[in-house]
């Protein structure tokens, strides 16, 4: 059995609202100690609801005041036993706090010090105010989908999550690189830039042949059928796509249209796609008389690709999600028996991960100032009296 | 996969192939016959790592799985993208992009609310996020494990579920029903609190200009102060529906409308510098066309240009990241031909 790849890192947390917290959920359910720091001067805005739990499962939490001179040298006393530093203010905000890249890397010099802004440290728009809904629109992300001819879409919640798992990555990217060369690294990350590098499709299509394609829905480029089909039920649907010609020929005999399959006009995936509008018809007549997930395990059984389009609630109760594992019953401090959200990877053979509930703010001043960093009781009151432990 | 230069198919001018692979070596083996069976072991002997995305073919089912490969590499990690993972009642299921999308709950929230939901229903993004995501899982997954490997000696196999880590992207939502919230409502006659331009619960949307739109969000009461700066302090801002931020919530259409009237006057590149020259959170909604020519994006050098011997010299998308210390490789060769290093690196495996 082996154990925990990252057990030995010491991460410290200084990120706040959704993309820091998320690549530190990842490192701490894969071993690492990662010590969130938080002030009730300034709470974590995601603290308002369950999301804050999410966010912060496995992690320890001391409470530090970085408005005050002696917050900040509690501060460089844990940067110099911690592997990483990760933060996601604003660009420019960690060096007006007295925590740039040069005082983090005298605490402690092999330092992986990432930095997370809206559109990274340099260049002329470095000091844009971003939010993530906002980004998606800056970066393309939203243009490639919606319908042609209607207002662009503005839900779809991307930036933040895609970029704290990609945060985790490249944080240990570095890590590997410190045990391979030796030295630490300063990690400039550009939200925008994670999100645009998404579209590589459009990004080569326009050089390609000079053109910038409309949203095309649920169709696709070449795939046919391809698309959501309405069932049984109000708002219930069952997307389908249909990627060869076998694929084809089963759909048409489940839903008893076979004669749709000697029809050489929808032989090809090409003629399909011309006729989508009419084969949308024949395959919601079939999909009307069944319930979403009867559709699916109906297609699927007939070898044809399918799911039904699930809103976050069904998500959660999904068989496939629990049977496979991927939830962690947990007692939450309100007495209750909770299933909190696990990680989308098994390590076979591997220690299971830790997936806690997420912490209280302060609730790791005993064995972060008394343990790590060696303060006696007496100190530790003083600084809360002073409102430095805050 | 296209885009192809003139929507001709052509094995060598994929555009998802060749940003996919940039900067790869690329060999071509018959897994299925020993010769191309034993090139692999040996391959896979000196590897650190193998990555694989079955179906339709999964390297256990060839005699090549993890338990196979350990004996002659004990410290290999192997890491296996799958749709639905190797647990689970639907882990033999079929699944593209399309079904991913929708199942994990994020065409729920795409389109945001509408109007009539039987007759607009929820849709995926465009591209192949719900494949990327998985992409990223495995390689976030498999850089762990190298360096569990580096710190341990110790190799890993790691099953990753494309479905579970679209999942993992709604994970606030998942707590959300853990502590017995209702999902959002598609339904517009639903949404309790009145949404501009499509987001709920924050202030914020998109604005119709002369050349297509700028997204907007002073959700603040000291961004709205400095966002009426920037319209030029109109008569009605001191209006009793407008003044504070809940109830600009609440009387949001009338107010989209008056915003509406004044932003189609002018384009988003305008909107958004005169926004943010007053911090007010702001940007052009862009297309493709708009990135390749970002003065900010071309400053950070984000696109990288390589020449490939049948497509030509096109620019790529780069990283999303700068580091200090290490010089990313990011124009080391352009997407390989198919076979193109069968020579170097196959003959290279006899010596």
């Amino acid at each position: 059995m082996n154990q925990l790849p990252l057990q030995g890192i010491r991460v410290l947390d200084l990120s706040w609202i959704i993309a820091g917290p998320t690549a530190t959920r990842f490192l701490a359910s894969m071993g690492a100690e990662v010590i969130k720091v938080g002030s009730a001067r300034r709470p974590d805005p995601s603290t308002r609801g369950p999301a804050f739990q999410a966010y912060n499962q496995s992690k320890l939490y001391v409470s530090l005041n970085l408005s005050k001179p002696e917050g900040l040298e509690l501060v460089k006393r844990l940067l110099a036993i911690s592997d990483v530093v990760i933060e996601n203010f604003a660009a420019g905000v960690i060096e007006r706090l007295g925590l740039g890249n040069d005082v983090v890397r005298a605490a402690r010099p092999d330092i992986i010090m990432v930095a997370s802004s809206g559109t990274g440290h340099f260049g002329p728009h470095t000091d844009y105010v971003a939010y993530g809904s906002l980004l998606q629109h800056y970066t393309g992300w939203n243009s490639i989908s919606g319908h042609p001819n209607r207002e662009p879409v503005t839900g779809g919640l991307w930036a933040d999550p895609w970029v704290g798992m990609e945060l985790a990555m490249v944080t240990v990217a570095s890590l590997n690189n410190r045990a391979l060369a030796g030295d630490g690294q300063y990690v400039d990350f550009s939200m925008a830039e994670a999100l645009s590098a998404c579209l590589p499709e459009a990004v080569l299509d326009y050089q390609m042949n000079d053109r910038v394609k409309d949203p095309m829905g649920n169709r696709d480029d070449w795939d046919a059928p391809h698309g959501v089909y309405h069932c049984f039920g109000s708002d219930r649907w069952v997307a389908i796509a249909v990627t060869n010609g076998s694929e084809w020929a089963a759909l048409c005999g489940l839903i008893g249209r076979s004669d749709l399959t000697s029809n050489s006009k929808y032989a090809t995936a090409e003629g399909r796609r011309q006729f989508q509008s009419e084969l949308a018809t024949a395959i919601t007549e079939w999909t009307m008389q069944h319930e979403d997930i009867e559709a699916m395990r109906l297609l699927q059984q007939a070898g044809v690709p399918a799911g039904p389009s699930q809103d976050i609630l069904r998500v959660f109760q999904d068989p496939q999600l629990s049977e496979a594992g991927y939830f962690n019953r947990v007692k939450t401090r309100d007495g209750e028996e909770r299933d909190l959200p696990g990680l989308p990877w098994r390590f076979e053979d591997t220690q299971a991960p830790i997936l806690t509930e997420a912490p209280v703010l302060g609730e790791h001043n005993d064995y972060i100032y008394g343990e790590l960093l060696g303060l006696s009781q007496g100190e530790v009151a003083q600084m809360v009296e002073e409102q430095i432990i805050y | 996969m296209g885009p192809f230069p003139s929507d001709l198919l052509h094995t060598e001018k994929s555009g998802l192939f060749l940003a996919l692979n940039a900067n790869k070596y690329g060999v071509t083996l018959d897994l299925s016959s020993s010769e191309g069976a034993e090139s692999f072991r040996k391959l896979a002997a000196t590897a650190d790592i193998v990555i694989e995305n079955p179906p339709p073919i999964s390297l256990e089912e060839l005699g090549l799985g993890y338990e196979s490969l350990q004996q002659i590499n004990p410290g290999l990690i192997l890491t296996s993208i799958t749709p639905f993972g190797r647990r689970g009642p639907y882990k033999d299921f079929k699944a593209t992009d399309l079904i991913l999308y929708h199942m994990s709950g994020h065409a729920h929230g795409l389109l945001g609310a509408v109007k009539d939901p039987d007759k607009d229903p929820p849709i995926r993004a465009g591209g192949h996020q719900a494949e990327f995501v998985g992409g990223l899982a495995a390689a976030t997954a498999t850089m762990m494990a190298l360096y569990g490997k580096q710190m341990n000696g110790q190799g890993s196999q790691i099953n990753v579920s494309s479905f579970e880590a679209m999942v993992t992207q709604l994970i606030s939502g998942l707590a959300n029903s853990a502590w017995g919230r209702p999902a959002p409502p598609r339904d517009l006659a639903m949404v309790e609190e009145a949404a501009i331009g499509g987001m709920v619960g924050a202030i914020g949307g998109i604005l119709p200009c002369n050349d297509g739109y700028v997204a907007i969000s002073p959700r603040e009461d000291a961004q709205w102060e400095r966002w009426l700066v920037v319209m030029g302090n109109p008569t009605w801002s001191t209006d009793d529906r407008y003044s504070t931020r809940d109830v600009r919530q609440k009387n949001s259409p009338s107010l989209w409308k008056l915003l509406s009237d004044w932003s189609i006057n002018y384009s988003k590149h305008e909107i958004a510098r005169l926004g943010q020259e007053q911090r007010v959170p702001c940007f052009p909604v862009n297309t493709v066309l708009d990135l390749m020519s970002d003065e900010h994006l071309a400053h950070r050098e984000f696109f990288v240009e390589m020449d490939h011997p049948e497509a030509g010299t096109l620019k790529y998308p780069g990283a999303a990241y700068k580091l200090s210390n290490s010089d990313l490789p990011l124009t080391a060769r352009p997407a390989p031909l198919l076979g193109q290093h069968n020579q170097e690196i196959l003959e290279g495996l006899n010596r």
